[in-house]
């Protein structure tokens, strides 16, 4: 039997590496990856707090969490397109119209 | 009490939004604005049942859904400002080409996600109710579609907004690990039996509070605000500027209000609540000071509002805070409304040397912008006076001294980008090349309307404040 702890700090690591690929990244696609690594490791550690807690309600909210991940990504990915059609590019340096 | 009709302003905002979203597929372009009316409607009717279900109490789903007198204040409050947000929209997005039904099919559903998140007692459902602000929220900010400012305003506030998601859930999980519910009552009763704060739950509420900062804009979690409030569409920047806010600082107290004695003597999440207070308001108007664009400067004067609203979460003062709020959704929108009429097709006035001489050429918009001004800026009597002396006064009754002082600073140093508005209107020669829209009764009378609220508050508050001390007197108490 694995520790709880181990898929804690799996969940604790991926979440850092998704805000530092969040910060890092110049491409918004990437960008919008990184938030879907960050929302998963949220799901991975609800998942192991819930078995460890022998819950359901834990396991139930991930479903609920990806739901609302699927809906951030249709409109998010809209967006996106939404640029592109404008520029001809996803990269953060091209959008920089307003500043200050 | 158990009752279905708990969910009956909700159910009756998401009607409103399907049949608008229905009935956009028969109408032309000419035509549309019949939907507009066709929403104030339905929300003038929710905001009827919210006022029949006054004391009443109704809750469903198991208490997940309770309409209490402090939900059904909030609920009022942001019920209001969607409907006068709807009505300055009218003509700003068929001049602007934005003319499209869904334009208030989302500002409703954005609606129907505060409704449900300032009435739940449950984090997991507040956080459903979040996101459907914030899916409508970014489909609203990008909605100019041939305007590469609004679509750089949607991006923006896209990519940081899932990012304060990704914190929150994260919180969430966190807090759900260590307490095992995401109750806000039982989380409560783990905090107050609880011997000591362990280091999970804290990290948990830090995130929480994180990902609700991003939403009310408090520094460091502001960089977002003022791009996404200059690009998107200016009826919808009042509603991004009030809505969010409002309700952000509705789940805050709904944390904090039974946890205050504990939290606070742990001083840990009080010195940090502090710091980002002072940051806030020093932050805020300090920048405001060099910029040029009226709507950025609207911007950072609202990240420094939500400062001073955190002075009245600090300083425990719940009436205040709400009193605040209401205040601030009146000038704000009405300064907002303001900006908005300046316009004509396909161009906007936002620019600060836009409006010199305003104050004579169009003296009912500037008069009715200078008095939005004054009351952002806290000067009597308007409601902007009252409402800080009233935040500033409870927190120096708790002993908050030094932050007041601050305060009090920032809101000298904010007196000289309002007053710089207030004089390019009144102290420039009119630019002739301005020329905008006049013949428009509708935006005059949400501009009266505003005005009628800011002053209404600032010099005869007493029957707001006997509601609101109602609605905080009901609040459950530990």
């Amino acid at each position: 039997m694995i520790p709880i702890s181990y898929f804690l700090i799996l969940s604790a690591v991926l979440f850092a590496l998704g805000m530092v690929a969040f910060f890092v990244k110049k491409d918004l696609i990437t960008m919008f990856m990184a938030i879907e690594i960050m929302l998963n490791a949220a799901n991975l550690a609800f998942i192991t707090l819930a078995k460890s807690a022998s819950s359901l309600n834990g396991q139930v909210i991930v479903f609920f969490v990806i739901t609302v991940a699927a809906a951030e990504a249709s409109v998010g990915l809209a967006i996106i397109l939404l640029i592109f059609k404008q520029k001809k590019s996803v990269k953060t340096e091209d959008i920089s119209l307003m500043k200050g | 009490m158990n009752s279905f009709w708990a969910l009956s302003p909700l159910l009756l905002v998401v009607l409103a939004a399907l049949v608008v979203l229905l009935l956009e597929v028969f109408l032309k372009k000419e035509t549309k604005d019949y939907l507009a009316y066709l929403s104030s409607l339905f929300l003038a009717g929710c905001g009827i049942i919210l006022m029949i279900f006054w004391d009443k109490n109704y809750s469903y789903f198991d208490g997940n859904f309770l309409l209490d007198n402090l939900a059904l204040v909030f609920s009022l409050l942001l019920t209001l400002a969607t409907i006068l947000v709807i009505l300055i929209s009218i003509k700003y997005i068929s001049l602007q080409g934005a003319n499209y039904g869904e334009y208030y099919a989302l500002l409703l559903f954005a609606l129907s996600g505060m409704l449900i998140m300032v009435s739940s007692q449950s984090l997991l459902i507040i956080f459903l109710g979040l996101e459907i602000l914030s899916i409508s929220s970014y489909s609203l900010a990008g909605l100019r579609r041939e305007n590469p400012e609004s679509s750089e305003a949607a991006i923006k506030y896209f990519l940081l907004g899932s990012f304060a998601t990704a914190f929150l859930v994260y919180g969430l999980a966190l807090m759900y690990g260590s307490t095992h519910s995401l109750e806000i009552s039982s989380i409560i009763r783990f905090l107050t039996t609880g011997t000591h704060l362990n280091l999970m739950l804290l990290v948990g509420l830090g995130l929480i509070i994180i990902g609700f900062a991003f939403k009310i804009a408090l520094v460091p979690f502001h960089m977002w605000t003022p791009d996404v409030y200059q690009g998107s569409p200016t009826p919808v920047t009042a509603f991004f500027s009030v809505g969010p806010k409002v309700v952000g600082f509705a789940v805050l107290l709904r944390i904090f209000h039974f946890y205050w004695e504990t939290a606070f003597h742990t001083q840990t999440l009080m010195t940090a609540l502090w710091v980002i207070s002072v940051l806030t308001m020093v932050v805020g108007n300090l920048i405001a000071l060099r910029q040029t664009n009226v709507k950025r400067i609207l911007a950072y004067s609202s990240i420094a509002h939500a400062g001073y609203l955190l002075i009245a979460l600090i300083a425990q003062d719940p009436t205040s805070l709400i009193f605040y709020l209401a205040v601030y959704l009146f000038m704000n929108i009405g300064a907002f409304t303001a900006v908005t009429s300046l316009g004509r097709k396909g161009k906007e006035y936002v620019e600060l040397n836009d409006y010199s001489g305003i104050g004579f050429k169009y003296p009912w918009i500037g008069a009715t912008f200078a008095v939005f001004l004054f009351s952002l800026a806290g000067f009597p009597p308007t409601g902007g006076f009252l409402a800080k002396f009233f935040v500033f006064a409870s927190a120096v009754r708790k002993g908050f001294t030094p932050l007041v002082i601050i305060a009090v600073i920032a809101s000298l140093i904010s007196v000289f980008y309002y007053l710089r508005i207030i004089v390019t209107m009144y102290m420039k020669e009119p630019s002739p090349s301005m020329q905008i829209l006049t013949r428009n009764p509708v935006l005059f009378s949400v501009l009266f309307l505003c005005l009628y609220g800011v002053l209404q508050l600032g010099i005869y508050p007493g029957n707001v404040l006997g509601f609101i001390r109602q609605a905080v007197a009901a609040m459950p108490l530990l």
